[in-house]
């Protein structure tokens, strides 16, 4: 008997607000995922509804083997509960000081999360969120407010994750995890584009440089930082 | 209805109405019934139910301290009522648009300005307390009173931040005092109607019922 797949799958589901409409369908299995879309295309309605926070119009969500849910929402600030940055930390059942070391914010362990810089708060609350493990982690413009250096951190932290569905819902163009499968939304539908590198020639949000690689004959193996250096070491020979 | 300047008018006229006397907020309901889409917009702004158990709690207090806390319950939600039809109807720019038209491109523009600031900081906070509400449920906590500490915190200080940011974003582009705009409004027949019937409630309720009715005898 093979071990039980777990997946989520979206039966033609749809948003309907106004004069805005967003539908999607898909099957998310085990590994990352990158949904990509332009600002408002409606990236964080889907992350909302696939956590089942935002109801839908029609159509509906399957989930298999998914018993622990996770989403980070794009501005960190929403989900403070604690009134103090270790109180915050323990909110999220996660220890405390271990964190506060790991992101060197021990020093602020009493201040308030408020006074912290959007950054220091991103990054207060990816390290509460992927201390633990779920089988569905659904994270929303993760690499927002973030320098360069925390992103490549943060890629190699999502990288390390070895079971589970992680949905990266971004409109980050430069610096991205390897990742099993590339959805995009356009024209208010998610769409498909595949596995990459296959997915590459129809992702209509292909990052620059993966573009410009590929216009050169070096196609990246993936969208990694790592997958990209291959490929410009390729061409230089 | 596709007026504001009728809108608000009428909200402000109704709304006065209600207040002043128990007939005057029951000719106002039925204004409100037949000239609003009611339920629909009940359901669409959460914060209704909140209000009215609000205005519940304070009516028993005061009926139960010997004051008219039924009148007074009937009355504050039929304002509610009003409010929340008006909060829904407005558009953005609507304000701006009432501003110069009644005062001018200076102190009308000013004056709508700030009120569409705080409509959108109003907008801002409800959507806010929603995605906060659901960060507390992915928390596995439930909303209750001890959350509004924190939840008031960040409420607040996202209002901050937005009003700084306006501020700075006004600054950076020279803003000094008032504007140009040339305000176009669009009045349907059932806007005039739903305001002179607004009007005709108003002169309802300050007609001393009960003394006319003496002197009929």
């Amino acid at each position: 008997m093979g071990v039980p797949m777990i997946k989520i799958i979206l039966n033609q589901i749809h948003a309907i607000r106004d004069q805005w409409s967003l539908s999607a369908s898909g099957t998310f299995n085990e590994g990352v995922h990158l949904v990509s879309g332009d600002v408002g295309s409606g990236k964080s309605t889907l992350a909302l509804m696939m956590a089942e926070l935002l109801p839908w119009s029609g159509g509906d969500i399957e989930k298999e083997e998914i018993t622990t849910i996770m989403l980070s929402l794009q501005f960190p600030e929403l989900h403070l509960t604690g009134l103090s940055v270790a109180e915050e930390c323990a909110s999220w059942g996660v220890a405390t000081d271990k964190i506060l070391e790991a992101i060197g914010l021990t020093e602020k362990k009493e201040a308030s999360p408020l006074s912290l810089s959007r950054g220091e708060l991103k990054r207060l609350h990816l390290a509460c969120v992927l201390a633990k493990d779920y089988d569905l982690l659904l994270l929303d413009e993760p690499f927002s407010s973030l320098d360069c250096e925390e992103k490549v951190k943060l890629c190699a932290r999502i990288g390390q994750k070895s079971k589970g569905i992680c949905v990266i819902f971004t409109h980050e163009q430069n610096i991205l995890p390897r990742v099993s499968r590339i959805w995009e939304i356009v024209d208010g539908t998610l769409v498909d584009c595949g596995v990459p590198p296959e997915a590459f020639s129809h992702w209509s949000h292909v990052p620059p440089l993966i573009e410009r690689l590929m216009a050169l004959g070096s196609k990246p193996e993936n969208i990694s930082l790592d997958d990209l250096r291959e490929a410009v070491c390729r061409i230089q020979g | 209805m596709q007026d504001p300047r009728i809108r608000i008018v009428a909200a402000a006229v109704l709304s006065l109405t209600a207040f002043m006397s128990l007939h005057g907020a029951a000719a106002v309901f039925l204004w409100w019934m037949v000239f609003t889409p009611r339920l629909q917009l009940a359901k669409r702004i959460r914060l209704v139910l909140s209000l009215i158990f609000m205005i519940a709690f304070f009516s028993l207090v005061l009926q139960l301290s010997g004051g008219e806390g039924l009148s007074y319950f009937t009355r504050m939600t039929v304002i509610v009522l009003i409010g929340i039809w008006i909060f829904s109807e407005q558009k953005s720019g609507e304000f701006l648009a009432m501003g110069v038209w009644l005062f001018g491109d200076r102190a009308g523009f000013e004056l709508g300005m700030v009120a569409e600031m705080g409509m959108q900081s109003l907008v801002s906070f409800t959507a806010d307390l929603d995605r906060i509400r659901m960060a507390e449920k992915i928390k596995g906590m439930q909303w209750e009173v001890r959350s509004i500490v924190p939840a008031g915190m960040v409420l607040v200080h996202g209002a901050l931040v937005r009003a700084e940011d306006t501020a700075e974003l006004l600054a950076v582009r020279g803003y000094q005092y008032g504007g140009t705009m040339c305000p176009t409004f669009f009045t349907r027949p059932l806007d005039l109607v739903a305001g002179m019937v607004a009007l005709g409630i108003l002169i309802f309720a300050l007609i001393p019922v009960s003394e006319f009715f003496i002197l009929y005898r």
